[in-house]
This record gives C-alpha cells, sequence and structure tokens, in this order.
C-alpha cells in the first residue's frame, strides 16, 4: 500500500490548475492535509463493490 | 405548568396562555428580548435581532380574535434562512456584501402563519460545514450548560438560544448532523424530518442531496407543534413532498403500542466514549428494547456522505474560493478546498452506493420500527479543540461528532434527538431513527421518555 501512496501534494497543485482554483502558499499545506485525510474518510466506500445495474437514482426519494 | 413568561415555558404553554389571554403576546415578546439581551454576552446565540418586527408582530396577535397554535411562540432561526430585509448570512462574512432578503423563508412564514414570532437570526458554522458551533467572524456559540465548551454545529445558535431559555423553538437546518449534534451537545430535543418532508425554500443550500430543515426544542410537544405547522408541499423547493401534511400531535400520548424497537449494533455501538453508548442503554431499558439490529455497511454510507457532502459543498461554494479566498473562516476555506479537487469518479460512486444502502436499511425496516443509535461519540467537547480520543483513537474533533449521524441523514431517514441529562456531567443526546415518512412513531417513543422521566431538557 505505501508503495502506491499518491503524490497529494501534486495532485493538489495540478488539479487546481485544472480547475483554474488559486491555492495561495498559505494555505496549500491544509489543502493536502485535507486531501490526505479524505482519501483516509472515503476508503471503505473505495473497497465497496457495486452491481452495474445500481444507477445514481437522480431523482432521489427516500 | 411554567410560568409563560419564563424561561421554562415551552411553546406549547406559552400558545396556550395567550389563545387563553392569561398572557398577552406583547409581554411574551417583551420577556424573551430581556432573556435575550441578558444571556447573550455568556452565549452569543443571535447574530440578529428582529425586536420591533417582532413587537409590532405581538400586537396584531393581541389585537386578533384567532389565534394559531404556536400564538405568540417566540422563535429564532439559523442564519442560513432568509428574513426578509436582511442578507441571508449562513454563518459568513462573503454573504452580507450580497442582496438583502426580499421574502423570509418557507418555514418561517409557516411558522407565523400559527401563530409564533420571529425575534431573530441565530449563529452558525460557516456555510454549515461544521459539526463545532464555531465560527471565526461572529464568534463561536457558546454551550449553556458550560460556556467554555461547543454547544455542536453546524446550528450551534439554534441549540444555545434554546437551552438557555432565550426562546423556547429555534429552526436549525441538519445536511450531516447539524440538528442532532448540538440538540446532543446542548442537551434538547431535536427533530431532522424526512429529506423532503420540509420545504426548503428560502434558505441558502450546502449540500442539496442531503440538506433538510427542523426545529430544535425543549419538549416533544413543541417538535410536533412545529413540525406540523411547517408541513405540506412547496412548489419553490423541488425536492419537497407532494404528500398532504399529516398531523403529529395527535398521536403523541399514544404510547409505545405496535412500536418494534430495537438498538443499533456494530458500526454505531463502537468507536465513541462510554456516555454515548450508557446514554443508548438508558434509553433501551427505558424501552424494553433489547433487540439489536446492524445497518449493513454504515461505515461504507458515512465514507460516501462524507465524499458527496464535501464535493457537492465545495462545487457550490468554487466561485467565492476563487475570487475571496481570504473571507472565509480558515476552518472551512481548506476544507473546502480540497473537497473541489477530489476524483469525481468518488461522487459517482457514493451516489451509487446511496441507492444500494437505501434499499438495505429500508429491509430492515420491515422487522422494526424504531432504531436506537448514539447521536454523539462524546459530550461536548473544549472550544478550540482540535483532536479527541474516541473509543482510544485520536480522531479530529470537526469530522468526528457526525459519525453515528452521518450514515443516517445519508439516506434522509427522520430521526429525532432526545437529550439526557446526567447528574454528573454534560447532556447528551439519542437518535431515535424511523423509516421514511414515520416522524410520528419517533415523536411517540420521544413523548414516552419524556413522561417516563428518563430524557428531558430543561433550560440552564
Amino acid at each position: 500500500m505505501a508503495k502506491d501512496k499518491p503524490d497529494v501534494a501534486r495532485l493538489v497543485d495540478e488539479a487546481a490548475k485544472a480547475i483554474g482554483l488559486p491555492i495561495a502558499p498559505e494555505y496549500r499545506a491544509n489543502v493536502i492535509l485535507n486531501v490526505e485525510r479524505s482519501i483516509a474518510i472515503a476508503q471503505p466506500l473505495l473497497d465497496v463493490k457495486l452491481d452495474d445495474a445500481l444507477t445514481p437514482a437522480p431523482v432521489y426519494r427516500p | 405548568m411554567s410560568d409563560p413568561l419564563s424561561k421554562a415555558a415551552t411553546a406549547g404553554e406559552i400558545a396556550r396562555a395567550v389563545a387563553t389571554r392569561k398572557v398577552k403576546a406583547s409581554a411574551v415578546i417583551a420577556a424573551a428580548l430581556e432573556r435575550i439581551e441578558a444571556a447573550e454576552p455568556t452565549v452569543n446565540a443571535f447574530t440578529d435581532i428582529v425586536a420591533e418586527r417582532a413587537k409590532k408582530r405581538a400586537a396584531e396577535i393581541d389585537a386578533s380574535k384567532h389565534h394559531g397554535p404556536l400564538a405568540g411562540v417566540p422563535f429564532a432561526v439559523k442564519n442560513l434562512f432568509d428574513i426578509e430585509g436582511l442578507p441571508t448570512r449562513a454563518g459568513s462574512k462573503i454573504n452580507v456584501d450580497g442582496p438583502k432578503a426580499v421574502r423570509d423563508g418557507a418555514l418561517i412564514r409557516k411558522l407565523e402563519a400559527a401563530g409564533a414570532i420571529l425575534v431573530g437570526g441565530l449563529n452558525m458554522g460557516e456555510y454549515a460545514y461544521d459539526f463545532t458551533g464555531e465560527n471565526a467572524h461572529y464568534g463561536p456559540s457558546r454551550n449553556p450548560h458550560d460556556p467554555s465548551r461547543m454547544t455542536g454545529g453546524s446550528s450551534g445558535g439554534s441549540g444555545a438560544a434554546v437551552a438557555a431559555g432565550e426562546v423556547p423553538l429555534s429552526l436549525g437546518s441538519d445536511t450531516n448532523g447539524s440538528i442532532r449534534v448540538p440538540s446532543s451537545l446542548c442537551g434538547l430535543f431535536g427533530l431532522k424530518p424526512t429529506y423532503g418532508r420540509l420545504s426548503r425554500a428560502g434558505s441558502f443550500p450546502f449540500v442539496d442531496s442531503f440538506d433538510h430543515l427542523g426545529p430544535i426544542a425543549r419538549s416533544t410537544e413543541d417538535l410536533a407543534l412545529s413540525f406540523d405547522a411547517m408541513q405540506g408541499p412547496d412548489p419553490d423547493d423541488p425536492v419537497c413532498t407532494h404528500m398532504p401534511a399529516d398531523p403529529t400531535l395527535p398521536h403523541l400520548g399514544e404510547g409505545l403500542e405496535g412500536l418494534r424497537i430495537a438498538i443499533a449494533g456494530d458500526y454505531f455501538a463502537k468507536g465513541g466514549e462510554p456516555e454515548a453508548f450508557e446514554a443508548v442503554a438508558t434509553v433501551a431499558k427505558a424501552l424494553d428494547a433489547d433487540k439489536t439490529v446492524v445497518l449493513p455497511q454504515a461505515a461504507a454510507a458515512r465514507a460516501a456522505a462524507y465524499v458527496i457532502t464535501a464535493m457537492e459543498g465545495a462545487q457550490l461554494h468554487l466561485p467565492r474560493l476563487k475570487a475571496r479566498p481570504q473571507d472565509f473562516d480558515p476552518d472551512t476555506r481548506e476544507r473546502f478546498m480540497a473537497g473541489a479537487l477530489l476524483p469525481g469518479s468518488w461522487y459517482v460512486k457514493a451516489q451509487r452506493f446511496r441507492r444500494h444502502y437505501r434499499a438495505n436499511v429500508l429491509k430492515l425496516f420491515s422487522e422494526v420500527d424504531i432504531v436506537l443509535a448514539p447521536a454523539t461519540p462524546c459530550t461536548a467537547p473544549k472550544l478550540g479543540q482540535v483532536m479527541m480520543t474516541l473509543g482510544g483513537v485520536e480522531l479530529p474533533v470537526r469530522a468526528s461528532l457526525g459519525l453515528f449521524t452521518q450514515p443516517i441523514s445519508f439516506i434522509g431517514l427522520p430521526v429525532v434527538v432526545v437529550p439526557l441529562q446526567r447528574r454528573r456531567g454534560l447532556p447528551i443526546g439519542v437518535q431515535l431513527i424511523a423509516r421514511p415518512y414515520n416522524e410520528k412513531a419517533a415523536l411517540r417513543v420521544a413523548a414516552f421518555l419524556e413522561k417516563q422521566g428518563v430524557a428531558s431538557a430543561p433550560p440552564v
């Protein structure tokens, strides 16, 4: 797992450029920290396997 | 029966006293405004007070022959609700430069049509991306039980104002737990209705997929009174129900008969401090509930709720993040920026998973009517606290206060939070979770617990 760890700093810099979001140097470290946290928190979702028939239900009804 | 002019008076008690002309609405409003003035230096719940408007409305009610079910009841709203003539802050500095609202939000109009009287707008975490009640622009709302501690958020002012007895009723919003977390930490009754059951028209959005509005109060009766007054379709909110209002108040006294109640196990039975689980055990004992059910894949549901929140919230605010990053609260800015950079495939997967999880959880509700779960993993943390230990693991406070609420709002289930006042220590809440559109069952159970003396919310 460790060797597959993404370079989050680079991801932040490049993705921010792609969407035209300037990130001031004083905010950058905390943005990187929050993307790292998001990757950790999202993991249980990313591990789920879903059937192809499961569409996102564009009109959501509880 | 409390004195209708005292801070202990509930909305129901005030409305009955006004309807029978035992007290004037004008006197109720004057008393509320005095209490607000006295408590604000400590609790910092309000950002806007509309005293003249409230006095005028009270005079109209006193002159009227017909009184609604909330006649003369002072209430206040999280400042993401539109209030005519004011900018809709949504906890931000940026929105203050925006247009002033030309009309009150739909739920304010409905409560006022029932006789209630708006007295002001309440403090909240910036743009509702918050579980703490802290705010860099307006200062934190402070917990009346201990002003050195958090109210919980993001409806922090909505919790503080009711717990301090400034008003008996407030409105908040709940995307991932923002009504339920402050209800738990401030020791109050809170209702997060079914997704789409109450109109969100005239409120500032956060995450359209999960945004809900609802009441916080000091009694179950007040939740039901206000919920019933706010129900009904509204074409101005595209997700609002087409179902007619279905009053809950007449059913509050029906007790537990016919209700199957179970305790949420697995995910909801770990990762919190002992007091969270002791509260669930106390409620379960009072309800004679011993069956445990498992909401399958709750951890993935929490992850999916987190992803959708981060990405929808960031997309909503992207123009402001580009143009005015320096004017954001530092505690929300970099989280919003991070959300704008996450992979789109996560978002789509989270939405697909929502349908899967919903189907599995609804199956469970063929066997039970009410599921019990902790509302928060702990009692109120200290203001400014960044990390906390939950179940022996060091975790960020901001992301973790909603651990037990996120997997529920993710699929829009209705929840009533009941507060337990602990003899030694701060209050904590328990979630009574029901199937969609069955708020009535959760409110019946809450009323039973209140009658038994298990749940209560005296003002501080």
